[in-house]
């Protein structure tokens, strides 16, 4: 096809503008950081390499090792929690069930810097935890406390099992119980039957559910960046280059890490590939198994209840921080005087707003970017028959496997000059260039959630609406959006609130008209004021759990799906 | 039942979304009629705010903006701005850090009033900043397990054994104060030697003493006030202000031997878009009033000579103090490399 008829075609008109933005804000920010990490001191080669690589000076190694190890270690710790969650929570039912398994999202809505910030007041040293049973036994040392890498993994742990809960249930879920009793009646043992009939269909959901927390992990800025001073992990490390005014290094850390990422991402897709698995039920219900026996029944209740104790226990926490008077709470085990002023000091602070307000701001307008491009692109995706499909689909899930620092540095090294793609205006410094990480960073969010609603979207409904004389917005506005609408909608919630609690771009690139509301927390804790800090915090988390169960509940669990 | 429920849960959603709508643009911050004055600083609260509203009392039709952060932040940010600067007056940070930034070109040259007040050292001969106040690092304790006679008296005592594990330090790399202390430990012998290694042994030493070290001034001084730790090294100025705003457990030794004492300072940034009002806030924050006020509520003693000595704090005058003698550019050429071969070689080694 020649350029003037290319032109001529109505999509053209699609393609333009949709390539102009990926190409601008994904592919040449990217492209340029590898470039630059090309030189060093004005000499083109590989010596910042040279100097990653370097056995001598071991720092920049060590970051990288501690990153894939403490991201593989979150996935196995991750999967080990969340997995029998779900198991548990499908097959059996006993009484709280419906509670608890609600409740077991919970962690979803602690904001990166406020969960690490509540784990430090409970699991560390001089945490509550500890404390109270150094008092209880009336042992000369705390029992136990958290530090380092074996903090970073536990915060880990507890945020990012959501993920493989989730996914598996979703899964389990979407099993026809037939199956099941197919292979029982063949004469399977019930682990047999687990490992060579479930495992395998649970196998999408496991990789989803590994890649999301693989990349989460590897991204993770304020566990480390809080819990571990001196301990080195990459997307730390790009900070800290970058701090002390090491570019160089900053962008070369920045290329290794997102290579990293990024291969990882489509060696799990190539892996998820060719395990896929078609279900053709029957509409036969799932059964849960009662639990029956006093004793059983009592067990599973207690340990539902110890539960829901700790997942709850961080949120707590924050709460409880929001009403301690600062300076008053040293070496005694829980707080002794408390007070509201915390509120009442930001309430009456002419600035309070001012963050709440430029975070929703900054989150309307970059999740409303990514609705328009996400579904789009969604739309081309599942629907079209064009060439270089695949390569649409890689380019808007390329950011998924970008970490927050990794997304930052490339927007700074790319707009610190005019650009065609900001039509010559430099960003850095602007409004701008924090909604636009986040709209990169949550593309993918929307554009996931979109293409399974399209997916599961039959088309003959559409055509059978124009048969029968609708016109084309007609049959959009009555037969196709109601259809995709939940998916839709739960994506863009999420990306909404993940948005308002960005921490991790909004460090690098928040200038004084947009500073988020993580970096208002970020202050107050500089400034010393933990009481100050926890009463934003818990603002921050009462805003993201409104959002968030409606999201859950108006798509009706798709949001989990949408995510695998 | 189901339907009402969904349907109430949309009209919940599209009232977040709505007054998030509203909230972003219905009431927009700042008077577009007032000039607006951007400051970086890391004094944070109070001093920012109470200076913002000192200086808006005395110039009505200015705003002034502040952004708090760490020295090294305001370091970064006005590197990355350096082709958009979004910043007019840098308040406060290390003179290694006005040292660098003036070598890189980010700052603007500017004369105060007071310039011929100051000590040659206190100041950049070209006029890109000028030194504000001295900060003195300490050694600091939790005063309810240790007295001014049990604590550590001299930087060599944090090596004795007593204190394995009971030293917590604020992480140095991203610290330019942590730099400055770390690297002034160097200097001691590198000043006759010319090389750095009998400071690398000291530093190992202390490293096998530390127990933790901390995100940031927050986490060291938690730490300390919860007892993980019993001693830290940190500005006197900070420590007093923790005492005096929260009542925390802390007190401080002035080391035996002296202290590299920092020179902190302020400076235009290059290219600011406010140039004229930032001259005013300069000067307005460095005025000898303003002056004796950081100093007797903020404990940071004056560089400049000309105050009247009737006029400064009483605690001023009970404070003895030998700086370490410093070539400030050598020290700041040579301090990266350390801090670098600090962090490779030795940090968790010792």
């Amino acid at each position: 096809m020649n350029l003037y008829a290319l032109l001529r075609q109505p999509r053209t008109l699609v393609f333009v503008p949709l390539g102009f933005i990926l190409l601008g804000y994904i592919v040449y920010p990217a492209a340029l950081v590898l470039w630059e990490s090309l030189f060093r001191e004005g000499q083109f080669g590989f010596g910042n390499y040279g100097e990653f690589f370097d056995p001598d000076s071991p720092s920049y190694m060590e970051g990288l090792f501690n990153s894939v190890m403490v991201s593989v270690g979150s996935v196995l710790l991750s999967a080990l929690i969340g997995v029998p969650l779900a198991l548990i929570f499908t097959h059996y039912e006993f009484p709280g069930r419906s509670v608890f398994s609600a409740l077991a999202i919970l962690p979803i809505v602690l904001p990166p810097l406020v969960g690490v910030l509540a784990f430090l007041f409970l699991y560390s040293e001089s945490g509550m935890v500890p404390r109270l049973i150094q008092a209880a036994l009336g042992l000369e040392r705390p029992p136990f406390s958290l530090n380092g890498v074996w903090a970073v993994l536990l915060v880990h742990g507890y945020t990012m099992y959501v993920f493989f809960y989730l996914f598996t249930s979703a899964a389990l879920r979407g099993i026809d119980p037939a199956v099941m009793e197919a292979a029982r009646n063949l004469g399977a043992s019930s682990w047999f039957s687990f490992r060579t009939v479930t495992l395998p269909l649970l196998t999408p959901a496991m990789v989803g559910a590994t890649l999301l927390v693989f990349m989460t992990s590897m991204n993770s800025f304020s566990a480390p960046f809080i819990f571990a001073g001196g301990f080195r992990f990459l997307s730390l490390n790009i900070y800290t280059s970058k701090l002390n005014g090491d570019m160089a290094m900053a962008v070369t850390q920045t290329v290794v890490l997102s290579a990293f990422s990024i291969a990882f991402l489509f060696w799990m897709r190539r892996y998820e590939g060719r395990r896929q698995y078609a279900m053709s039920t029957k509409g036969t219900a799932n059964v849960r198994r009662e639990i029956r026996g006093r004793w059983a029944r009592l067990l599973a209740g207690a340990a539902g209840i110890a539960m829901v104790v700790v997942l709850l226990l961080p949120h707590l926490t924050i709460l409880l921080l929001s009403f301690v008077q600062d300076g008053t709470w040293t070496h005694q085990i829980l707080p002794q005087v408390y007070t509201s002023d915390n509120y009442g000091r930001l309430f009456q602070d002419p600035t309070f707003w001012e963050p709440i307000r430029n975070s929703l701001n900054m989150a309307v307008v970059s999740t409303a970017a990514d609705v328009a491009i996400g579904v789009t692109a969604a739309y081309l995706v599942v629907k079209g028959t064009f060439r270089g499909r695949k390569l649409l689909d890689a380019l808007v899930m390329v950011p998924w496997a970008l970490p927050g620092t990794v997304v930052a540095i490339n927007l700074i090294v790319a707009f610190s000059q005019g650009t065609p793609f900001s039509f010559g205006q430099v960003l850095v410094g602007s409004f701008w260039l924090l909604p636009i990480a986040y709209f990169v960073r949550h593309l993918p969010i929307v554009f996931r959630a979109s293409s399974a609603a399209f997916r599961q979207l039959d088309d003959s409904l559409e055509e059978a609406a124009r048969n029968l004389g609708a016109g084309w917005f007609y049959a959009f506005r009555r037969v196709t959006l109601p259809l995709i609408g939940p998916g839709v909608l739960a994506g863009t919630l999420l990306a909404f609130v993940t948005a308002l609690g960005e921490f991790v771009a909004s460090i690098l690139l928040y200038v004084y008209d947009n500073r988020p509301i993580a970096m208002e927390i970020l202050s107050h804790l500089r400034q010393f004021n933990i009481g100050s800090a926890a009463a934003y915090a818990v603002l921050l988390l009462l805003l993201v759990s409104v959002v968030l169960l409606g999201s859950n509940y108006l798509s009706r669990g798709s949001a989990q799906r949408s995510l695998s | 039942m189901k339907t009402r429920l969904r349907f109430l849960t949309l009209v919940l959603c599209a009232a977040v979304f709505t007054s998030a709508v509203v909230l972003a643009w219905g009431c927009g911050g700042g008077d577009p009629d007032r000039r607006v004055v951007t400051v970086y600083s890391p004094h944070g609260k109070p001093i920012l705010p109470e200076f913002e509203k000192l200086f808006e009392a005395a110039h009505p039709d200015v705003d002034v903006r502040w952004l708090d952060m760490g020295s090294q932040d305001v370091l970064d940010r006005v590197r990355s701005e350096r082709t958009n600067p979004q910043g007019d007056v840098w308040w406060g940070a290390p003179a290694t850090n006005f040292i660098q930034a003036a070598d890189e070109g980010l700052l603007s040259p500017y004369r105060p009033t007071w310039a011929d007040a100051l000590l040659p050292e206190f100041r950049d001969e070209e006029d890109r900043w000028y030194g504000t106040a001295q900060l003195i690092p300490v050694i600091a304790f939790n005063n309810l397990e240790l007295t001014k006679e049990t604590a550590p008296a001299d930087w060599d005592e944090l090596l004795d054994p007593r204190w394995r594990d009971l030293i917590v330090i604020r992480y140095p790399l991203a610290s330019g104060t942590m730099r400055t202390v770390y690297s002034g430990m160097i200097w001691r012998t590198y000043q006759d030697t010319r090389v750095p290694d009998a400071g690398y042994a000291w530093l190992t030493r202390l490293d096998a003493n530390t127990k933790d070290y901390a995100a940031d001034p927050n986490m060291m001084f938690q730490k300390l006030a919860r007892k993980e730790g019993l001693v830290s090294i940190w500005l006197m100025s900070d420590i007093m202000m923790q005492v005096d705003r929260y009542g925390y457990p802390f007190d401080f030794v002035v080391p035996r031997s002296g202290a590299p004492v920092l020179t902190d300072g302020i400076a235009l940034i290059a290219n600011g878009k406010n140039p004229d009002d930032a001259r005013l806030f300069y000067e307005f924050v460095t005025n000898v009033d303003h002056t004796v006020l950081q100093a007797a509520e903020y404990y940071r003693i004056p560089t400049r000579g000309d105050i009247p000595k009737d006029r400064l704090p009483a605690w001023m005058a009970d404070l003895s103090v030998a700086p370490f003698d410093i070539d400030w550019k050598v020290f700041s050429e040579q301090s990266s490399t350390w801090m670098k071969y600090w962090d490779d070689n030795i940090k968790d080694r010792g």
